[in-house]
């Protein structure tokens, strides 16, 4: 009977996954899956229970739970469930990337994304040229579907964090699942977070170096205090005062200003992470750091203050061939490609609060490789499934939507023939928002 | 033996080897006892079989027969040197990025904000004798950054690096450089302004012009706002901020220069506006306007013999610091490049034989006199009791070229030490072989073919070269 059922289900996956938004969301929303290892993250794990999904949200889970009369049931033997993982650095969603111009072509502006003239993202009327937008938002550009998005869907990842592709004030990122037929139905929580990178701009124009980046900030932020401050002496008393000039980009800096909006900084290096700190330490922002490559070397600082990490699983690794003759590779490369697997072990042991992400891995079949290989040096399982799902949910903020398997939550579930770290073991179905995926086994990339 | 050494010396060049050695080498003690060397105070000649004291950071005492603690540590300076550390006004080590060129003016930027203390130039400079630096913006344009005074405290963070109490600076420069002189015309791309040394002028008077009518907004505003709540408050302008400091005193200007017209301008201009030139950086042809530069005031830091490398570079003659110091000009010998800053002892050395200078003030070159320049005579420049113990020990008289450094101290920790450094490669080589094994570092089986490491030009006689240090 199982058996007849699970055929059921999967027909019936499959015409959900082909039938329009309307036939979708009148179609059977309770799910129940049965007899499978429930890791809940929040709790101690079942060995064997029930994990029941209705209208969207976890419903209850846990041993001693039936599946409801009029749920459609997944034989879980064998399976274990885990709370959706999230993915919490990605450019997901995005329209694609252009190639970036030819340096030294001068003039022309350059569209946001990726700097390049034809894409109208940069925001209407602003003040700032492009990549010194702060009131770019994410949430007007994403689309649903596409091969990105499912090719994380299929290595389990449920849930992630997206935001603009480039910039120094790259804008505002969304939370996002990655399912649902339109971008508002994707979306979690947006704006999440203000983001910054400390590439300069490549348009031949102001700030072209890594030090007039920090002017240009520093600059923006004063000038966006100034604005506050303006906005508020008008709105108090606007008769006899001139009235200050609107400016969209200063007013998207204000949350972060008072510290209602963090700001996530990508940073690899310690001297980049240093230097982010300093920065946030002036303008008191509620600061995230992405990347975090040699976090570790600045584990006390990040402890003392609270800084969170969204940690990139993107690990270096030697990608030549040895050529005898050819100079030797610099000691710190060396170092730096070892000492990237042990990062996130580090940060554990440190009491720095980490997420894991992707970090444009080009063949995100890594991801949960490159995970293992983390586990392999230092971090516990344990840790490595938090980073992946209740930790990023505390840091952007989601904690009480996603992260665990409890009830009430969203019904993100990511569901494993084998355990999840396990190299050998596959990713065989996901729920978003409580909608399931069948997923076809990974398809094995050309081995490197 | 030999051959071995010196290969393992050339790998550890290639590689950057020193660079983990050394956060592990900085030794504390509170006191050293150096015994029985030749001290070259700089400012109070040279004392022969003389003791140095180091305690707590700082020179304690000089003279004969010095006792220290039991737990000092005792070095003994036998047929060695004692030389203050050397101080180079014109450095761009250890930044990430040497030029924000896109403007005329960028007093906005400031050259501590991409500091990168890993950079093993630092190691190298060390081993010369070098303790202090003046990070200088590059000059690209007029009006450039604001310049940071370092201690090499090599391993340490960044914020240990910053020389407490040094005077803030800015680069200025004029010339061939700031007119884009190298810059090829592309047709239809718009040049930067200016493209003439009287667009120069005009560039760096407008910006003063302009701070000094913000320097009056803000005064205004500040009594105005006494009496009236309601006033929104002026913008705060990064860029004219460090201006105003200049006018009032408050910060030097470093103007990297070449020709008698130019300096003669900046001083007119100085002069117009109130304020000082604290150095002429280059100044190759200083010596043709020694007694204008020596009446403003104004220091010159300057190469020792190096000319003609481009136009506005080819009336240098080796004579220009013996003439300037003779005129009254403060002069420093700095080296505006990673290599040369290994050998400025050499630099020194070389004004003795163009020129006749003393042996003391041609140590001054390197020592005092760019304290002076960079406002911290009080804390380094000499071996004086009380002065901040940076100092270095040779081998050798250091104006010979066959002498090097045995022993570099700041604030009385040793930041390098040639014996140490020795005796750790073996272990160093070692650590390497382990790294080369681990998975990571594995050669694929098929890749792509190594690239050959980016090497950084050793040495540029100009600081408009944009290096991004990897």
């Amino acid at each position: 009977m199982p058996k007849v059922r699970l055929c059921l289900l999967v027909a019936s996956t499959f015409l959900l996954l082909n039938s329009n938004a309307n036939a979708q969301r009148s179609a059977i929303d309770t799910y129940a899956i049965t007899n499978a290892r429930i890791v809940t993250v929040s709790g101690p794990v079942i060995d064997r229970g029930t994990v029941v999904v209705r209208n969207g949200l976890i419903a209850a889970a846990g041993a001693n739970v039936n599946a409801p009369p009029d749920a459609r049931v997944i034989d879980g033997s064998g399976l274990t469930v885990y709370p959706g993982l999230i993915d919490s650095y990605t450019n997901l969603g995005l329209p694609e990337a252009a190639p970036s111009p030819s340096p030294g072509g001068g003039g022309g502006g350059g569209g946001f994304f990726a700097l390049t003239p034809p894409r109208p993202a940069s925001g209407p009327n602003s003040t700032q040229p492009p990549g010194l937008q702060p009131e770019v938002m994410v949430e007007d550009v994403i689309r649903p579907g596409g091969n990105e998005i499912e090719a994380s869907r299929n290595i389990g990842i449920t849930t992630a964090l997206t935001l603009p592709r480039a910039g120094i004030w790259m804008g505002q990122s969304a939370l996002i699942n990655l399912a649902g037929d339109t971008p508002q139905q994707m979306i979690v929580r947006s704006p999440l977070a203000m983001h910054v990178g400390f590439t300069p701009l490549r348009t031949g124009g102001y700030p072209g170096s890594l030090l007039g980046v920090f002017a240009a900030l520093r600059q923006m932020m004063l000038d966006a205090q100034r604005y506050r401050d303006a906005m508020q002496i008008y709105e108090r008393a606007p008769r006899g005062v001139r009235r200050p000039d609107t400016d969209r980009s200063l007013a998207a800096l204000v949350p972060v200003l008072e510290g209602r909006m963090p700001v996530v900084m990508l940073a690899n290096s310690e001297r980049e992470i240093d230097r982010a700190l300093d920065l946030a330490e002036e303008f008191k922002l509620r600061l995230i750091i992405a990347g975090g490559r040699e976090a570790d070397r600045v584990a006390d600082r990040l402890a003392k203050q609270k800084v969170p990490v969204l940690l990139s699983l993107n690990l270096p690794k030697r990608t030549t061939a040895a050529i005898p003759e050819a100079d030797p590779e610099p000691l710190s490369v060396l170092r730096e490609r070892v000492e990237a697997q042990q990062t996130a072990g580090k940060l554990a042991k440190a009491g720095v609060r980490f997420a894991f992400q992707s970090g444009s891995l080009t063949n995100m079949s890594d991801l949960l490789g490159n995970a293992s290989r983390t586990i392999e040096n230092g971090l516990s399982a344990t840790d490595a499934l938090r980073a992946f799902t209740i930790w990023p949910a505390e840091i952007l903020g989601v904690q009480n939507q996603l992260g665990s398997i409890e009830p009430g939550k969203i019904a993100n579930l990511t569901i494993v023939r084998g355990d999840l770290f396990d190299r050998n073991s596959r990713v065989t179905h996901v729920f978003i928002d409580g909608r399931p995926f069948e997923l076809k086994p990974a398809q094995e990339s050309p081995k490197q | 033996m030999k051959q071995f050494i010196a290969k393992l010396l050339l790998v550890a060049i290639i590689a950057g080897l020193p660079l983990s050695s050394v956060r592990a080498q900085k030794q504390t003690a509170p006191e050293t006892l150096i015994r029985n060397a030749t001290v070259l105070t700089v400012t109070r000649g040279t004392l022969q079989n003389t003791d140095v004291l180091l305690r707590n950071g700082k020179i304690a005492a000089v003279g004969k027969n010095l006792n220290a603690s039991a737990n000092a540590r005792i070095i003994d300076g036998t047929g060695k040197y004692v030389m203050p550390g050397i101080i180079d006004c014109h450095s761009h080590s250890m930044l990430d990025t040497i030029n924000e060129g896109t403007l005329s003016v960028t007093s906005m930027v400031r050259t501590a904000d991409v500091l990168n203390t890993t950079d093993v130039d630092l190691y190298r400079e060390l081993a010369g004798g070098v303790t202090t630096l003046n990070l200088l913006h590059g000059s690209a344009n007029p009006i450039g950054g604001l310049n940071t005074v370092v201690k090499i405290k090599y391993g340490r963070p960044a914020s240990e690096f910053l020389f407490p109490g040094a005077m803030p600076g800015i680069k200025f420069a004029l010339g061939e450089n700031v007119k884009r002189s190298s810059t090829p015309n592309l047709p239809g791309v718009t040049r930067r302004y200016p493209n003439t040394r009287m667009g120069v002028e005009e560039t760096i008077r407008d910006a003063f012009i302009r701070a000094r009518d913000y320097k009056r907004t803000w005064d205004e505003y500040r009594e105005a706002s006494k009496r009236d709540k309601n006033l929104i408050p002026p913008r705060r302008d990064l860029q004219l901020e460090p201006l105003v400091e200049i006018l009032e005193g408050k910060r030097y200007v470093h103007a990297h220069c070449y020709i008698v017209s130019e300096i003669l301008m900046l001083i007119n201009l100085a002069d117009e506006f109130g304020f000082k030139i604290k150095t002429f950086q280059h100044a190759l042809e200083g010596y043709k306007v020694a007694k204008e530069i020596a009446a403003h005031g104004a220091g010159a830091s300057i190469f020792a013999d190096s000319w003609a490398y481009k136009i506005e570079a080819y009336d240098a003659i080796p004579y220009n610091a013996a003439i300037m110091t003779r005129a009254g000009v403060v002069v420093s010998m700095n080296s505006d490049s990673d290599e040369r800053a290994r050998r400025l002892n050499i630099e020194a050395a070389k004004a003795m034989h163009w020129g006749d200078l003393t042996e003391e003030q041609a140590l001054k070159l390197i020592t005092l006199n760019p304290a002076i320049q960079l406002g911290i005579q009080e804390r380094v420049g000499s071996i004086e009791v009380g002065k901040d113990a940076d100092i270095a020990i040779w081998n050798g008289h250091p104006f010979s070229v066959y002498s090097r450094v045995d022993t570099t101290f700041i604030d009385g920790d040793v930041y390098f030490d040639r014996a140490q450094d020795l005796a750790q490669r073996p272990e160093l080589a070692k650590k390497r072989a382990a790294l080369e094994q681990a998975e990571p570092n594995r050669p694929r089986p098929k890749g792509e073919s190594p690239q050959t490491p980016r090497r950084r030009p050793s040495g540029h006689a100009d600081d408009d070269i944009e290096v991004e240090k990897p």
